[in-house]
């Protein structure tokens, strides 16, 4: 959160005993592979995007990044991907989905750049 | 006493339970889990399914060391500056959709920043030997510092 002080900001995210304590937020069913709830998350972060006006959308992903990469495409929202810590060699699903659409697009180890194209870029990891 | 901790994972993660709980009963030693969507429950381990960010991370604290996957809650480890074991969830034991997680312990390890252990069966040695203070670990401020680039460089447009 260092990375966004002096910036308002509030989150969009999935619904857990954890995230319930955040501040401002929206928390959202985890979609995982089920295009039903998929279908829903766009319909709710459309509502979220156009309420909240962000003028940029920061993400690690996973699936909930979609509807918001697609839709701040539409909308001319700036977007940052953050590929998971967790991949070394495999990017995934979502990171190859919102690659198109991302005008920033991290990794967190230099190996995975080979497996996405040039826009993607290494910037040093979490830890 | 051990902390072991499965995340939010959608997944149970069975194989590292019921070794721990194996642990727990033969040395007597406390050990404290967190289940998520694990079916298996613990005999000899006090467990929970979930709990706040402020219950992981008094949890990180207080033992002397954390078991957990190779994945964000290595973090929650760090900040308390309690060593970590990692065990991979693998595709095989359908614990995870692909062996990523392999991958990311194998790399971590090299960097000395865990203890991975790849086979539950050799848990109960690597946990006798944790001992040995890991490396402290900081935050990459690389990261941070590039996000605020970018940010400033948005903010500009």
């Amino acid at each position: 959160m260092e990375a966004f002080e002096g910036h308002e900001t509030f989150f969009v995210t999935y619904d857990s005993t954890r995230t319930r304590r955040l501040e401002r937020k929206y928390l959202l069913r985890n979609i995982g592979t089920n295009p039903l709830v998929m279908a829903q998350a766009f319909l709710s972060t459309l509502r979220i995007l156009l309420r909240e006006k962000p003028k940029l959308i920061v993400s690690t992903g996973s699936e909930i990044a979609i509807p918001a990469f697609y839709l701040a495409k539409l909308l001319r929202i700036k977007t940052i991907f953050i590929e998971s810590w967790t991949r070394v060699d495999r990017p995934t699903a979502t990171g190859k989905l919102v690659y198109p659409v991302s005008d920033v697009f991290l990794v967190q180890w230099e190996r995975l750049l080979s497996k996405y194209g040039k826009k993607a870029k290494y910037e040093g990891a979490i830890l | 006493m051990i902390f072991v901790t499965v995340g939010m994972h959608t997944k149970g993660f069975d194989r590292l339970l019921k070794k721990m709980d194996e642990i727990a009963a033969a040395s007597g030693e406390e050990v404290v889990m967190q289940i998520g969507h694990t079916s298996f429950r613990p005999q000899s381990a006090k467990w929970f399914d979930f709990t706040t960010d402020a219950g992981i991370k008094e949890w990180c604290k207080k033992v002397r060391v954390v078991v957990t996957q190779p994945a964000m809650s290595i973090l929650d480890a760090q900040e308390q500056g309690t060593p970590v074991i990692v065990v991979p969830r693998l595709k095989q034991y359908d614990e995870v959709i692909d062996d990523h997680q392999l991958d990311f312990a194998r790399e971590l390890e090299k960097e000395g920043k865990v203890i991975a252990v790849y086979d539950v069966e050799k848990l109960e040695e690597a946990l006798k030997k944790v001992d040995l203070r890991l490396p402290e670990l900081a935050r990459d401020r690389k990261l941070v510092n590039a996000l605020k680039k970018y940010i400033a460089q948005f903010e500009r447009k």
